[in-house]
């Protein structure tokens, strides 16, 4: 099924008509296409959370639309009418760990198929499956998630939103707080995950270095606008602007723009990630010389 | 979540913001008090007045006061009809059953009603102008001389101060984890009661646990920071008694003489 998420100006304000109103995102049209892997990247405040719980209609546009595959979110739809949504939509929200709740790690998995009308076999099954596919071993499936380590508890609560089967993914910092080796594993299973699939995923992070190795799309917002959007080596592209908006470049590029600072050599294309960066030097020492400037 | 009025402070720098927090809570207690000497329009009017008086001087928006009363409007409008059919006295316009509208009947429901909002506009003038940790510190000071009584002043302090904290932070928690579990297909607030009450079950295991592991987090930074209980113990926000707290007093007591003469009128 075709799940592309598209926003046309949307707006949303917090507590509209009162003292505390404060406008979360600002006649924001966008396009998430079905299949992709869409970063969004922007500070704290930027209204990313605000987005990503529109995307479930965990909150509503104050105005505009919304199109999530078939669903169409306008300020008037009304809640029974999303819950066919959620069931495609599965969000990984920050720190999810928070979430859990049952006696047992494999009845906690089970507990979103369970509401979304599974029966009780079906779910477990499945538990089964996303426990595996997240790493947890099965002597912890019946343990009580308190029991768990930060790391394991982590991989409980997003193997919790696996266990949907959701068409789209969509992770709010799901690495934030893990050691790298975790991290790196957590973002390989995600990447696995999508192309087996074929999940659309959107990506809230901080991390650069994720954005230019996983992300195929990437939207920028800054203040609640959408400043920008595009390929990440378009968005990378103006080492300028990121400054001038407070992001930084992957680590790679970081290093590129330094080695040609020092060395006067320039790059065809800025590397973005370890590996283009390594091909692009190995290629540069076996083809000749730095060309000192 | 974010529609809970009580207790909220918005900070601003006025007569009324300025003033020492122990003043305002003395006043807002004694403003209670004598509102119950109130028994003609002529003093209410007067602490109308001064209701409006200490609102302007405390420069905020009045759409917070109205506010304030639109939760309970419910319950004034009870205790209103209540008084209104049964009390009785002077003409009566109408009857039905144990029901009478009487003329001091309607006077009454009009007096209630007049308690009603003065009492809530104090109060939320209070809250609206006094950081929730000012109050806390206010009522430890004012508490003080119960630590004769061995009344453990400084823990019931330090324990309303840290109810007070995390009153936002739970509340964020508390819309968090909701989310979470929407997402995981929880429909709050839909359904029979019994399915009703067993959603409640993913809200409150979670919230359990973070305060759990919160309140831990908390006495281990304490600690660490050298908490040895209140004993002894200095402020860092000291409250100074000025010229502008005297002058309130000295405004309340005023008006009390006014109204104790407007009693007897």
């Amino acid at each position: 099924m075709a799940m592309a998420i598209i926003f046309k100006a949307v707006n949303y304000t917090y507590q509209p008509n009162t003292p505390f109103e404060q406008q979360a995102l600002e006649n924001i049209s966008a396009e998430i296409p079905t299949g992709s892997y869409t970063a969004l990247i922007g500070h704290t405040g930027s209204g990313k959370s605000t987005f990503l719980q529109h995307l479930n209609g965990l909150l509503r546009p104050t105005s505009g639309v919304i199109h999530v595959g078939k669903q169409i979110i306008t300020p008037e739809t009304k809640n029974k009418q999303l819950g066919e949504l959620r069931k495609h939509v599965g969000i990984v929200f920050q720190f999810p760990e928070a979430q859990l709740f049952e006696e047992t790690v494999i009845k906690d998995i089970a507990f979103a198929p369970k509401n979304f009308g599974k029966t009780e076999e079906e779910a477990e099954t499945i538990a089964r499956r996303m426990a595996q596919q997240v790493g947890l071993d099965d002597e912890l499936l019946s343990k009580s998630p308190f029991e768990l380590s930060g790391g394991q508890m982590r991989r409980v609560a997003i193997a919790g939103i696996l266990a949907m089967e959701p068409e789209i993914l969509v992770l709010d910092e799901p690495t934030a707080g893990l050691d790298p080796q975790g991290r790196l594993e957590i973002m390989e299973m995600f990447k696995r995950l999508k192309e087996e699939q074929n999940l659309t995923v959107v990506l809230v992070t901080h991390q650069m270095d994720d954005v230019a190795k996983y992300a195929d799309n990437v939207i920028v917002l800054e203040k609640g606008k959408q400043i920008a959007s595009g390929t990440p080596s378009e968005i990378f592209a103006q080492p300028n602007w990121l400054v001038e908006h407070h992001l930084a470049l992957p680590k790679a590029g970081e290093f590129a723009l330094e080695f040609e600072k020092k060395t006067g050599y320039k790059f065809a294309t800025l590397p973005l990630t370890e590996v283009s960066l390594a091909r692009q030097i190995a290629s540069l020492l076996h083809g000749g010389g730095v060309h000192h400037g | 979540m974010g529609k809970v009025l009580l207790g909220r402070y918005v900070p601003g720098d006025s007569i009324v913001h300025r003033m020492d927090p122990r003043a305002k809570l003395i006043l807002s207690f004694f403003f209670i008090v004598i509102i119950f000497l109130a028994n003609n329009w002529q003093s209410y009017v007067l602490l109308f007045a001064l209701t409006i008086g200490s609102i302007l001087a405390a420069r905020v928006n009045f759409a917070f006061f109205i506010k304030g009363v639109r939760p309970l409007i419910w319950l004034i409008l009870f205790t209103v009809l209540l008084q209104i059919f049964f009390s009785s006295g002077g003409t009566v316009f109408w009857r039905w059953g144990p029901f009478n509208l009487s003329y001091y009947g309607l006077i009454n429901g009009a007096y209630v009603f007049c308690r009603f909002v003065l009492i809530i506009f104090m109060s939320t003038l209070l809250t609206l102008t006094t950081a929730p940790l000012a109050i806390a510190d206010a009522l430890e000071k004012l508490m003080m001389p119960l630590k004769k009584i061995k009344v453990p002043v400084y823990e019931i302090s330090l324990m309303l101060s840290i109810a007070l904290r995390f009153v936002p932070t739970l509340m964020d928690e508390t819309a968090k984890i909701m989310n979470a579990q929407r997402s995981r297909g929880v429909n709050f607030g839909e359904g029979s009661i019994m399915q009703q009450i067993k959603a409640v079950v993913p809200l409150l295991v979670p919230l359990f646990v973070s305060s759990f592991n919160r309140a831990e987090d908390l006495a281990t930074a304490m600690e660490a920071r050298g908490y040895r209980g209140g004993e002894g113990r200095t402020k860092y926000r000291v409250h100074y008694w000025q010229t502008g707290d005297t002058a309130g007093c000295a405004v309340f007591v005023i008006v009390l003489i006014i109204l104790l003469f407007l009693r007897h009128w």
